[in-house]
């Protein structure tokens, strides 16, 4: 089932995704992540059940991305599952966005 | 040469279409002995030509169909898209510099990246364009599990 929220942890704010992120919702992640980052200093996004994203996910991705580091604020991506690994390297975003592999590493 | 029909699916022109595709070509592709990295890499191009037709050719919100069919030639796929919207000038629809990061415009990379070869042309006398891409994805032999 698709789903995205948000939980507030002081300054940080978790938003997870979870199900097959397209075309059909994927503006409600961008507006979760964006929202997320209208209220936390620091925003992590965890990944780990999402089973599918296509192009329009991962540009949700990459501008919380670029709004985040506009504004000196901290953006990760927590525990990408392979699907999402395997579209950020044909995006070849791999690099680009800070991953870590749990909530208190995007948190510290 | 002969052209042996897979799939022929048409689906409303809508994003919530898109995931009965997926599952769709995941069938048909599995059926045909495709790998899974492979599969999963021709699901995502042909997702995203799809996208492109509902958000681009149709422009989003506008009612239409997308006729999707895959074919094996010998030992490659052929994947069609044919739509009946406004024609696409094909000279602007290319991929991108990835080196450049912004949000969008990477469904073309995608496909770019995955297909063996594809084209977008224009049905002149008919309304609509079609798009076709090809990809080698040797055939299962009988007994063989991927």
């Amino acid at each position: 089932m698709n789903d995205c929220s948000i939980e507030h942890q002081g300054d940080f704010a978790l938003v997870r995704v979870r199900g097959e992120v397209d075309l059909s919702w994927s503006q409600k992640v961008r507006k979760t992540i964006l929202e997320a980052l209208g209220k936390a200093k620091s925003v992590g996004v965890e990944l780990s059940e999402v089973s599918y994203i296509d192009s329009s996910g991962i540009a949700a991705l990459v501008e919380g991305f670029q709004n985040a580091r506009g504004k000196g604020q901290k953006f990760a991506l927590i525990a990408s599952s392979q699907p999402v690994r395997s579209v950020l390297e044909l995006a070849r975003l791999d690099r680009v966005f800070p991953m870590v592999d749990t909530v208190e590493a995007a948190r510290a | 040469m002969s052209c042996r029909p897979i799939l022929k699916l048409t689906i409303p022109a809508k994003a919530e279409a898109l995931k009965g595709l997926r599952d769709a070509l995941i069938g048909a592709l599995d059926r045909e002995g495709a790998d899974h990295q492979t599969r999963d890499r021709l699901v995502l191009a042909v997702h995203e030509a799809a996208c492109n037709v509902i958000r681009h050719a149709y422009a989003e919100g506008q009612d239409g169909v997308l006729r999707v069919t895959l074919a094996r030639q010998r030992g490659m796929l052929r994947f069609a898209l044919r739509d009946f919207a406004p024609p696409v000038d094909p000279g602007r629809v290319k991929p991108r510099d990835l080196d450049v990061c912004r949000p969008g415009g990477l469904g073309i990379n995608f496909i770019d990246d995955t297909m063996d070869s594809w084209r977008l042309r224009p049905l002149r006398r008919k309304r609509g364009n079609l798009l076709t891409m090809r990809k080698r994805v040797p055939r299962k032999r009988h007994g063989e599990t991927t």
